[in-house]
C-alpha cells in the first residue's frame, strides 16, 4: 500500500478511535442526563452547568483514559507501521554505505510495494548498473594488466601516470617507482631523442608507427624493444599519451643468429670446390658459390642453368636430355646423376650432379640446389681398373682351366679360346715342338682353314714368327704385320692378318710350344697384354709339365698297386690254406712251394723250434732225409738261428764265405750261394724259421721283405695253433675216455642248457641214446615219462644254481625209459671260462638206488630189530622176572618157561633171517648141499612152530611122501619152511589150517604150503618177495617182511622155483619146486 | 577192588600181566582182540586200561582215541604197551590221551607199581 494511503488510513483510524468513544461517552452521559431529566428531576441551569461539568469531567476522565489507551495504541501502531519503513530505510542506508565502500554486489530485499519499495528497487538497479560498469572497467584493467607487452600512460608532461605489470617486469622497477617518473628515464639519450620526436609526428592523431629502440632496465641492461604509441584525447584536448613496447630481444637474437648462419653457409658454399647453384622454377640461377662464379666467363646469377652448365641456349630437357633440376622440381626428391659433356679441348668430361629441393612450408619445391662435381679423372681411373680387372679375370680363368683339367688337349683348346676371346682376336693356333726340338707342328687351331694349316702348320724352329718365338723364348707382337718391318719372311705377311702375336709355352727346362693369335684388324698390344700373354704361356707350360709328372706318378702308383694286389692275393691264399688245414704238415709243403716259386728260390724249408731252442725240420720243398729231425741244435750257430736271434729276415749273400755259420748237410751238400732266413715269432716267442736258398745271389727289395714278414706271421700263428690243436685233441681224447669210463651219468650242457655231450653211463642209466640226447635242452631229454616232472624240476634247479656259479645238488627219483624208477643224486657243477664267466654246466646223475636200498635196509633192519625183537624179549624178560620173583606157581612157571623157549627160538629165527639177508646181499651166501629127508625136517620144525600154533590154536597138517628127499642146504631149508609156515599162521585167523604137501617128482621136489587164512590182497601180490615188504597187513602184523624174500633167494640158490597163489579171503598157496641134484 | 582191562594179541603178554596183577589182588580182564574193546570197557568200567599198540584189525591208538571220545570211558586212564620206541611215537601216544607209555620189554614189577599208582590208592 502506498504510504499516503497508509497515512490516511491511520489518521482515520485514530480519528475514529478518538472520536468514537468520545462521542459515545458524551452521548451516554447526555443520555443519562436526559434520562435523569426526563425522570423528572429538576434540572436547573446550574444543573446544566453541573451536569455539563459532570459530564465534562466524566468525559474528561474517560477521555483521559481513552486518550491513554489511544496513545498506547497509536504508539503501537506507529511502531508497527513505521517498522516496515524503517527497515527499508535502514536497508537503503546500508546499501549506500556498501556502494561507497565499493561492494557493488549488494542487493536489497524489496519488502514493501510502496514508494519505499520503489526506492529500494531503484537503488538495486542503480547498484547493478554500477556493478556492470565497474566490471567493464575492471575487465579493461585486466586486459591491460594481462598484456604481455608493457604499456604506459603518460600525462601531458610525459610523466608516467600508469603502467601495466608487464612494464614493471620489463624494466625491473616496481610500480610505485615508476609512477610519476618521466618516461624518458627509460631510454638512453639517443633513443630519448627519437622518442621525443614521436609526439610531434603524432600531430595527425591516431597511432604512431613502430620504431626499434632500446630500453634501459633497472639493472642497467639494454633491452631491444619495438615501441608504438598513441595520443589520448579528451574531446579535443590532449590529456596524455600511451605507449606499448614489444620485447624484441628474442627476435633480435634470432636475427643476428640468422645473419651469422647466412654468413656461415655462404662461407661453406664458397669454400667448396664443386659448383653449387640454386635454381629457381624458371631455370635461372639465383645463387651461385664462388667456384661457380669464378668458372663462368659471363654472368652467373640470373643466367639459365643450362647456359652455365652446358653452354646450351635451350634447356636440356627440351632436347631430350635429362635435367636433374627438372626431375627434382617434378618429384620433389633428391636426385643424383652423372652427365657426360665434351670439354673445351674436345675431351670427355664427366660431371656428377646431386640436386636437392628447397621446399616451402607446404611442401612445394621452390628452388633446386645443384652440386656439380667434375669426376672425369675418377671415371678414367675406374675405366683403367676395369680394364685391369678384366685382364686379371682372364688370367684367373686361364689358371682355372689349367688347374681343372688333366687332359692336355682340353687345356690347349680352352686356353687358346680364352686368349682369342680376351684379346678379341679372330683366331689362332698352337705349335708344338717335337722331340728333336727342331720342328714345330700346329696341332690346335681356331679360325684357320684346314688347308691353311696343312700348308702353314709345319715350320722349323727359328723360322717365321712362331719359330723365332720358340727359339728366343720371348713374346713377339705386332699391331699390323702387313706394315711391320721387323717381321719379314713370314707367310702371314700378306694374308690379310694385321694384329698378330706369338707366345712361348714354357715348360720346366725348355719351350714346349707356341701360342699364336691373329686378327684382321690392327691391334695395339699394350704392355699389360704382353705381360698377360707371357704369364699364360708360362702357366700353360707348367700345367703341361705337371700333367706329364702326374701321368708318370700314376703309372708308378698303378704298378705298385698291382704288385700289392698280387701280394695280397698270395697272402690270402696262403693264409686260407693254413687256416683251413688241420694237419699242418700237409699244408706247409704247398705253402712253401708257393713262397719258393714267388721268390724264385731254389730251395725252401721251414724249421720249428722246441723249448730248448733246437730247430727241427717241419717241411721242405724237396725231400730230405730224416724228416722231422732236429737239424740244428741250440748249441750250433746256424743262419736260421742267427736270424731268429735278430728277429728279422736276414739275407746272407755268400753262405760259404761266412765261416761262422754251420750248414746242415742238406744245405751244405748243394751249391747254394745266398739265403734269406725269416724268423717266425708270436709275440716274444720264436716258433721257428723258414728260409729260401738260392744258387745265385739274390737281392731283396723292401716290399719283398715286407711280404715275407707277413708270411712269417701267418705261418707262426698256424704252427702255434696246430700245436695247440694237437694238444687239445690229445686232451680231449683223454677226457673223453675218462668220461666214458665213469660210472655216473654225465651230461655236459652249454650256457643255454643244451646238451653238448652225454657219456655211456648216462645212456645206461636213463636208457636214452647219446645221439638223441645231444642238442636237446637238458630237461627235455627226460620228458619221455610224465613221472619225471619232479625229477626235471630238481635237475633244473641244480642246473640253474650251476649257471650262477654255485654247485647244485639234489636227490630225486628218476623214471628210466624202460619204466623203472631209480633214486638218483644230481650234482651240477659250473664250467668257467678264462674271465670267470659260466660257459656251461657238467651235470652228474648218479644212480643211488643201491645206496638208497642199503639205507632202507638199514632202516628196516633197525626197525625190525627194535620192534620185532621186543615182543619176544618182553616175554623172555618179563616172564623170567616173574619166575624169579616167585609171582607164580610152578605150573605156571612151566608154561612161562616154554613160552620163553619158543619166543627165544622165534628171536633166533629172526636173527637168522637177518643174517641171511646180510649174507645174501654180500653175495657170500654158500649152499651146503646135503641129502635131507623131508619128513624128518618137518618134524624138527614143528617144535619151533609150537607157540605160534598154540597161540593161534591152529593146525598144521603134513602130507609128505615117505621117501621124499631133497639135496639141499639143511639150514636154509629149515629157514625156508619156517618162514612159509610162519607166514601162513600169521596171516590167518585163529583156528586156521596150514597144509604142507610134499611130492617127489622126477624133475624135483614139489612143496606146497597152503593156508586158509586171509589171503593176499591183489595190490600186494607183485611185491611179496621184496625185502621188508609187509603188505597191507604189515602195520598190524609183526614180522620183518624178509620172509618171502629169503624164501625166494633160497629157492633161487637151489635152482628152484617159487610162486604164490592167493585170493583175499580164500587163503594162500605157496608152490615150491626144487630140482634134484647129486649129493656131494 | 578196581579192575584193569588188558588188551594184547600176544597171549603170553596177557598171561604175564594177568598173573602179576592178580597176585597183587587186582582184577584183570584180558582181551586178545581189540575189536569190541570199547564195549567191554564200557561194561567193565575198569580203573585202568592197558593197551598194546600193534594189534590186528584195530590198533591200540585207535582204541585209545575211541575210549577218549566216549564220555563213559573218557576218564579211564590208559597205559600203552608197545615195542615202538621212538620219541615221536611217545608224543603221539601221549597226545591221544595215553597216561603212560610203556615200551617192551618191560618189567612186570615196574608195571605193577605203575598200575597201583593209578588204582591202588582207592580201595573202594
Amino acid at each position: 500500500m502506498r504510504i499516503i494511503y497508509k497515512h490516511i488510513f491511520g489518521f482515520l483510524f485514530f480519528a475514529f478511535l478518538v472520536v468514537a468513544p468520545l462521542t459515545l461517552t458524551v452521548v451516554r452521559h447526555v443520555g443519562t442526563f436526559i434520562a435523569a431529566e426526563e425522570a423528572g428531576r429538576s434540572v436547573d441551569t446550574s444543573d446544566y452547568a453541573r451536569a455539563y461539568r459532570q459530564i465534562a469531567s466524566k468525559i474528561g476522565e474517560e477521555a483521559a483514559l481513552y486518550g491513554f489507551y489511544v496513545f498506547v495504541l497509536a504508539l503501537i501502531m506507529a511502531i508497527f507501521f513505521s517498522k516496515g519503513t524503517l527497515i527499508s530505510l535502514k536497508g537503503l542506508r546500508k546499501g549506500s554505505q556498501s556502494v561507497k565502500d565499493g561492494d557493488l554486489d549488494f542487493v536489497l530485499p524489496v519488502t514493501s510495494h510502496d514508494e519505499l519499495g520503489d526506492v529500494t528497487k531503484a537503488f538495486n538497479e542503480m547498484t547493478a548498473a554500477l556493478r556492470e560498469k565497474t566490471l567493464e572497467l575492471k575487465k579493461k584493467d585486466l586486459y591491460v594488466d594481462a598484456m604481455l607487452d608493457p604499456l604506459w600512460v603518460v600525462d601531458g608532461g610525459n610523466k608516467i601516470v600508469d603502467v601495466n605489470p608487464a612494464f614493471t617486469r620489463l624494466v625491473g622497477h616496481a610500480r610505485d617507482e615508476v609512477i610519476g617518473s618521466s618516461i624518458y628515464d627509460f631510454f638512453d639519450d639517443y633513443n630519448e631523442a627519437v622518442m621525443r620526436r614521436l609526439p610531434d609526428k603524432e600531430k595527425d592523431g591516431g597511432t604512431s608507427p613502430v620504431y626499434e629502440t632500446t630500453v634501459r632496465s633497472k639493472d642497467g641492461s639494454r633491452i631491444p624493444v619495438l615501441v608504438s604509441g598513441s595520443t589520448l584525447y579528451s574531446g579535443e584536448k590532449i590529456v596524455g599519451h600511451m605507449g606499448i613496447l614489444k620485447d624484441f630481444s628474442e627476435q633480435e637474437d634470432l636475427r643476428s643468429k640468422l645473419q651469422s648462419a647466412k654468413e656461415y653457409v655462404e662461407t661453406i658454399m664458397d669454400s667448396i670446390e664443386d659448383y653449387i647453384l640454386v635454381i629457381d622454377k624458371e631455370y635461372r640461377i639465383i645463387k651461385a658459390n664462388k667456384t661457380a662464379l669464378m668458372k663462368a666467363s659471363g654472368p652467373v646469377i640470373g643466367e639459365f642453368c643450362h647456359v652455365f652448365s652446358h653452354d646450351q641456349a635451350k634447356p636440356c630437357w627440351s632436347q631430350g636430355h635429362e635435367c636433374p633440376a627438372q626431375t627434382v622440381f617434378m618429384t620433389g626428391k633428391n636426385y643424383r646423376t652423372t652427365h657426360q659433356h665434351i670439354g673445351a679441348a674436345g675431351e670427355k668430361r664427366f660431371h656428377e650432379i646431386v640436386a636437392s629441393p628447397i621446399k616451402d612450408p607446404s611442401g612445394n619445391v621452390l628452388h633446386v640446389i645443384e652440386l656439380i662435381r667434375d669426376v672425369t679423372e675418377r671415371m678414367m681411373h675406374e675405366e683403367e681398373i676395369f680394364n685391369k680387372n678384366s685382364e686379371l679375370v682372364a688370367l684367373n680363368s686361364v689358371s682355372g682351366i689349367l688347374s681343372r683339367s688333366l687332359r692336355p688337349d682340353e687345356i690347349f683348346t680352352k686356353v687358346l679360346d680364352k686368349l682369342i676371346d680376351m684379346l678379341k682376336m679372330e683366331g689362332g693356333g698352337i705349335f708344338f715342338i717335337d722331340e728333336s726340338g727342331k720342328e714345330m707342328v700346329c696341332q690346335y687351331h681356331r679360325g684357320i682353314s684346314e688347308e691353311y694349316v696343312k700348308v702353314m702348320g709345319r715350320i722349323k724352329v727359328g723360322e717365321d714368327v712362331p719359330g723365332k718365338v720358340a727359339a728366343i723364348g720371348q713374346v713377339i707382337t705386332s699391331p699390323d704385320v702387313s706394315k711391320d718391318h721387323s717381321i719379314d719372311k713370314s707367310f702371314i705377311k700378306h694374308s690379310g692378318i694385321k694384329g698378330y702375336c706369338c707366345i712361348p709355352i714354357r715348360g720346366k727346362e725348355r719351350i714346349i710350344g707356341v701360342f699364336s693369335l691373329f686378327s684382321f684388324r690392327t691391334h695395339h698390344f699394350t704392355a699389360e697384354e704382353e705381360n698377360i700373354l707371357t704369364s699364360v704361356g708360362e702357366m700353360t707350360g707348367m700345367a703341361i709339365e705337371n700333367i706329364k709328372l702326374y701321368e708318370k706318378m700314376r703309372g708308378l702308383y698303378e704298378y705298385q698297386a698291382k704288385q700289392r694286389e698280387m701280394e695280397q692275393a698270395q697272402i690270402l691264399s696262403i693264409s686260407s690254406k693254413l687256416g683251413s688245414a688241420i694237419e699242418l704238415k700237409d699244408v706247409l709243403k704247398p705253402v712253401l712251394e708257393v713262397i719258393k716259386s714267388t721268390f724264385g728260390a731254389d730251395f725252401a724249408w721251414l724249421l720249428v723250434s722246441d723249448h730248448e731252442g733246437n730247430l727241427a725240420e717241419k717241411s721242405a720243398s724237396a725231400l730230405i732225409k730224416h724228416e722231422g729231425d732236429i737239424v740244428y741244435t741250440n748249441a750250433v750257430s746256424s743262419i736260421e738261428g742267427y736270424s731268429a736271434g735278430r728277429k728279422t729276415p736276414t739275407v746272407i749273400q755268400d753262405i760259404r764265405g761266412d765261416s761262422k755259420f754251420y750248414l746242415a748237410p742238406v744245405i751244405a751238400g748243394q751249391s747254394y750261394q745266398s739265403v734269406i732266413a725269416v724268423p717266425m715269432y708270436i709275440g716274444e716267442k720264436n716258433v721257428g724259421v723258414y728260409s729260401l736258398y738260392y744258387l745265385g745271389g739274390r737281392v731283396f727289395k723292401e716290399e719283398e721283405l715286407h711280404f715275407l714278414r707277413i708270411i712269417a706271421n701267418i705261418l707262426a700263428v698256424s704252427i702255434e695253433r696246430s700245436d695247440y690243436y694237437a694238444k687239445a685233441i690229445a686232451e680231449k681224447g683223454l677226457s673223453d675216455t675218462i668220461l666214458q669210463g665213469v660210472a655216473d651219468g654225465i651230461i655236459t650242457v652249454d650256457g643255454s642248457g643244451r646238451i653238448i655231450s652225454v657219456n655211456k653211463a648216462f645212456e645206461k642209466i636213463t636208457g636214452v641214446p647219446a645221439n638223441e640226447a645231444v642238442g636237446l635242452p637238458i630237461c627235455d631229454v627226460f620228458r619221455f615219462s610224465e613221472e619225471n616232472s619232479d625229477f626235471r624240476l630238481s635237475l633244473g634247479e641244480c642246473f640253474e644254481s650251476a649257471l650262477e656259479g654255485e654247485r647244485g645238488n639234489r636227490e630225486a627219483v628218476m623214471s628210466t625209459i624202460s619204466g623203472g624208477k631209480i633214486s638218483v643224486l644230481i650234482d651240477s657243477a659250473p664250467v668257467f671260462d678264462a674271465d670267470g664267466g659260466v660257459t656251461g654246466v657238467v651235470n652228474l646223475v648218479r644212480d643211488v638206488s643201491r645206496e638208497k636200498e642199503i639205507d632202507r635196509m638199514k632202516t628196516e633192519i633197525i626197525r625190525s630189530v627194535s620192534h620185532e625183537f621186543r615182543t619176544p624179549l618182553s616175554a623172555i624178560v618179563g616172564m623170567t622176572e616173574m619166575i624169579l620173583e616167585g609171582d607164580i606157581d610152578d605150573n605156571r612157571a612151566k608154561k612161562y618157561l616154554s613160552t620163553i623157549l619158543s619166543e627165544g627160538i622165534r628171536l633166533s629165527n629172526m636173527v637168522s633171517d637177518l643174517l641171511s639177508i646180510a649174507r645174501i646181499e654180500s653175495g657170500k651166501e654158500t649152499v651146503k648141499y646135503k641129502k635131507i629127508v623131508v619128513r624128518d625136517l618137518l618134524s624138527e620144525l614143528s617144535e619151533s612152530f609150537s607157540s605160534l600154533v598154540e597161540k593161534k590154536r591152529a593146525e598144521i597138517r603134513f602130507d609128505v611122501e615117505e621117501a621124499a628127499y631133497v639135496v639141499a642146504d639143511e639150514e636154509k631149508m629149515k629157514q625156508l619152511l619156517t618162514n612159509l609156515v610162519d607166514n601162513s599162521l600169521m596171516f590167518s585167523d585163529d583156528g586156521c589150517i596150514v597144509e604142507i604137501t610134499v611130492r617127489d617128482k622126477r624133475e624135483g621136489l614139489e612143496i606146497n604150503v597152503s593156508d586158509n587164512g586171509w589171503g593176499i590182497p591183489d595190490e600186494d601180490m607183485p611185491h611179496l618177495t621184496e625185502r621188508f615188504y609187509r603188505g597191507r597187513h604189515g602195520q598190524k602184523i609183526k614180522g620183518t617182511g624178509l620172509g618171502l624174500y629169503i624164501c625166494r633167494e633160497i629157492v633161487a640158490m637151489h635152482g628152484g622155483d617159487m610162486h604164490i597163489e592167493s585170493r583175499p579171503g580164500a587163503g594162500t598157496r605157496v608152490f615150491l619146486s626144487l630140482p634134484h641134484r647129486e649129493a656131494p | 577192588m578196581k579192575k584193569v582191562v588188558v588188551i594184547d594179541d600176544e597171549p603170553f603178554i596177557l598171561m604175564m600181566i594177568e598173573d602179576k596183577l592178580r597176585n597183587a589182588r587186582i582184577d584183570v580182564v584180558t582181551l586178545r582182540s581189540s575189536v569190541n574193546a570199547v564195549e567191554v570197557i564200557r561194561k567193565e568200567k575198569p580203573g585202568l586200561v592197558i593197551l598194546d599198540w600193534m594189534m590186528p584189525e584195530i590198533s591200540g591208538i585207535e582204541v585209545c582215541r575211541a575210549l577218549k571220545q566216549d564220555s563213559e570211558t573218557a576218564d579211564i586212564p590208559i597205559f600203552m604197551l608197545t615195542a615202538k620206541g621212538q620219541d615221536a611215537d611217545e608224543q603221539l601216544g601221549l597226545r591221544s590221551g595215553v597216561a603212560r607209555y610203556i615200551t617192551k620189554p618191560f618189567s612186570p614189577r615196574a608195571l605193577l607199581e605203575m598200575v597201583q599208582e593209578v588204582i591202588g590208592s582207592d580201595e573202594q
